[in-house]
């Protein structure tokens, strides 16, 4: 096992709210695992997208998803062949919807998306925002969302999960983001990953697979420290999640 | 409080000076209180809002306390702090004559969602300045908005500025959030005001390139910008009564801040406080610590709803934390954590958490440090047996 190239989309544009903890925290639990992790920034104009065994994309405002806009649909091909041969996938709220066939805006017009995740997005002046509690079939995942949005899965794609509390793609009870193998959209904002570090290794098994290996286990301790925290951070929120 | 919009209108409308109003994502307390003192050194009386109290009810409330035997304020000029939100309300309700806008920043996007929104309402607020709007010119945000004013202000538009060398000292240069689309900075803004130099607490303020040294009230990048502002906005204000001399020994004559918070004592030790309000100030108070803090407590709870923006800080001032609180408290573990840092312990029970960091040895500098958000500052407090309402909010 060589390393892991990790593709980090737009940190400047899609980076509103502490999103670059998603790449910091899979770099280090690879690291843990003795797995050299290179993180590669793309930029709008930055040229070709390299291989990558997981892109991840963070969320910003509506003129920051303008910006990188024209630069994404320009890759959307490039970025379709890597998610279909087995590239790992997160993509935060924003960048979710911009990853999707299609985002309608509050004014009617409508953005073409790059077509990575089967979803389309309506963007509305009702704001939810808040703590966000979804149950998986690997567990329940906490975390913070603050989005103005409607979200459709198209063609009988399955969500992350289940709204227990919050929001998430059209209301409590209702569907949590999308899941296509190990591509991910989720409107769990930031570093979604620290908090809920199964989603990490997840997305790491997937990757490594992709090379031919397997996520082995930790020599360093402070893997067991941290996700301990974690579990207790999670349980703080779940125990009383609030909504503003 | 429903005659307070009327009662307020009149009462301001009576002043020779009119109103200078202050907003802006950070700096507004300090920045008010710069230019209060400023035009007091000028020999005007200020009305002014107290420490945080920028919301409609507290500036009428204060009004209401001055004014209530004559109808009218014993002042010449009004230097109100508003908050970015009540901002439009008020301002329409105030006619400023001068207004400052300080910065657009990450800040509260539980509350604000995102800049662009902020930016929105500061236009809105520029847009009733009767006779002068001073900007931030390194704010990319602020330019746009002085650039694209609507048909018919009528106000007189200036920049104060900080030199490119002292913005590099702030690690990331996040002293404002960025701007995007529109072809950003297209016009070269000239700002009348900038802060050119900084060693410790000596600035260098220049005033149409005159350049004039002055002390400020604590160390940090920041205090220079806010220095410059209220120079820019009093100089505004005045016109042509305006003296660099004097505004430069009102200044030097402002209470001695430390950090951003202040100092508390417990045990015969130092307490040196942290705020962490914010990306920008949390980074600009980290940066403006001398050294390394040799014993560290960290404290937040729901008052800071979402602490991902933690992740955006660069917390290479600090080599570890001994003590971590508040219902927060497991969410900041994990982020030291992830950047190498020991974690001593974390007890989510504040009383219990104080105590364990009190227990710990005398620092050799004689100085304990907390990094805490508004909310457990206050409860901290309590704990430490202090009594008083003061305890400034940023």
């Amino acid at each position: 096992m060589t390393g892991l190239t990790i593709l980090h989309l737009y940190p400047r544009e899609l980076g509103i709210n502490g999103d670059r903890g998603n790449v910091t925290v899979l770099a280090r639990r690879a690291g843990w695992r003795g797995i050299d992790a290179t993180v590669v920034e793309h930029s709008p104009g930055s040229g070709e997208l390299p291989d990558a065994d997981i892109i991840v994309v963070g969320s910003g405002p509506l003129s920051a998803m303008r910006s990188v806009h024209a630069d994404l649909l320009s890759h959307a091909a490039r970025l379709r062949d890597l998610v279909s041969g087995g590239a790992a996938l997160l993509a935060v709220s924003g960048g979710m919807h911009l990853l999707g066939a299609k985002i309608e805006l509050e004014d009617g017009t409508v953005l073409e998306g790059a077509g990575v995740l089967p979803l389309r997005s309506v963007l509305t002046a009702k704001r939810s925002v808040g703590d966000l509690v979804v149950e998986t079939p690997a567990g329940t995942l906490v975390g913070y969302e603050n989005h103005g949005s409607l979200v459709t899965l198209e063609g009988g794609a399955k969500p992350l999960g289940t709204v227990r509390s919050g929001f998430g793609n059209g209301g409590a009870g209702g569907g949590e983001g999308v899941r296509v193998g190990s591509a991910i959209g989720t409107h769990l904002g930031g570093p979604v990953l620290a908090l809920n570090p199964a989603l990490a290794d997840e997305l790491l098994t997937a990757a490594i697979a992709r090379r031919g290996g397997a996520l082995g286990a930790s020599a360093d301790e402070t893997i067991g420290r941290i996700d301990e925290w974690a579990r207790l951070a999670r349980e703080t929120v779940a125990a009383h999640p609030s909504s503003y | 409080m429903k005659i307070a919009p009327d009662f307020l209108e009149r009462t301001i409308a009576d002043l020779p000076l009119g109103v200078v109003a202050v907003s802006g994502s950070n700096g507004k307390s300090t920045t008010t209180n710069m230019v209060s003192a400023i035009l007091r050194a000028h020999g005007l009386r200020v009305f002014t809002n107290p420490s945080g109290g920028n919301l409609p009810q507290g500036i009428a409330s204060a009004v209401l306390a001055d004014a209530s035997g004559s109808g009218r304020l014993a002042a010449d000029v009004a230097v109100l702090e508003i908050d970015e939100a009540y901002g439009v309300q008020l301002s329409q309700l105030l006619k400023p004559r001068t207004v400052l806008l300080l910065n657009v920043q990450i800040d509260q996007l539980n509350r604000f969602f995102e800049p662009d929104r902020v930016a929105g309402m500061l236009a809105k607020i520029a847009s009733t300045a009767t006779g002068a709007l001073v900007l931030n010119a390194d704010d990319e945000h602020l330019v746009g908005l002085g650039e694209a004013l609507p048909a018919g202000t009528s106000a007189r538009v200036s920049y104060f500025a900080t030199a490119p060398e002292l913005l590099g000292a702030v690690s990331q240069g996040m002293l404002s959030a960025p701007r995007f689309g529109s072809a950003a900075t297209a016009t070269a803004t000239t700002p009348d005001v900038v802060a050119t130099a900084l060693d410790g607490r000596e600035a260098t303020i220049e005033v149409d390139g005159v350049p004039t040294s002055v002390r400020l009230p604590a160390r940090g990048v920041h205090y220079a910008v806010d220095a410059a502002a209220a120079v820019a906005a009093a100089r505004a204000a005045l016109g042509e009564r305006f003296s660099a001399a004097t505004a430069a020994s009102a200044l030097a004559e402002l209470e001695t801040v430390y950090g951003r918070g202040e100092t508390l004592s417990a045990n015969g030790e130092d307490i040196e406080i942290i705020m962490m309000k914010n990306p920008a100030s949390l980074q600009l108070n980290l940066d403006s610590l001398g050294t390394t803090p040799e014993q560290v407590f960290l404290a937040v709870d729901n008052g800071t709803p979402d602490p991902s923006w933690l992740y955006d800080i660069d917390l290479s001032r600090l080599s570890h934390a001994d003590v971590i609180s508040g219902t927060k408290g497991y969410q900041l573990a994990v982020r030291l954590a992830y950047d190498g840092l020991p974690v001593g312990v974390v007890e989510p029970e504040l009383r219990a958490a104080v105590r364990r960091f009190l227990a710990l040895r005398r620092p050799a500098t004689g100085r304990k440090t907390m990094i805490v958000n508004y909310e457990q500052m206050m409860l901290i407090r309590k704990i430490l047996g202090y009594t008083d309402l003061e305890g400034g909010q940023s």
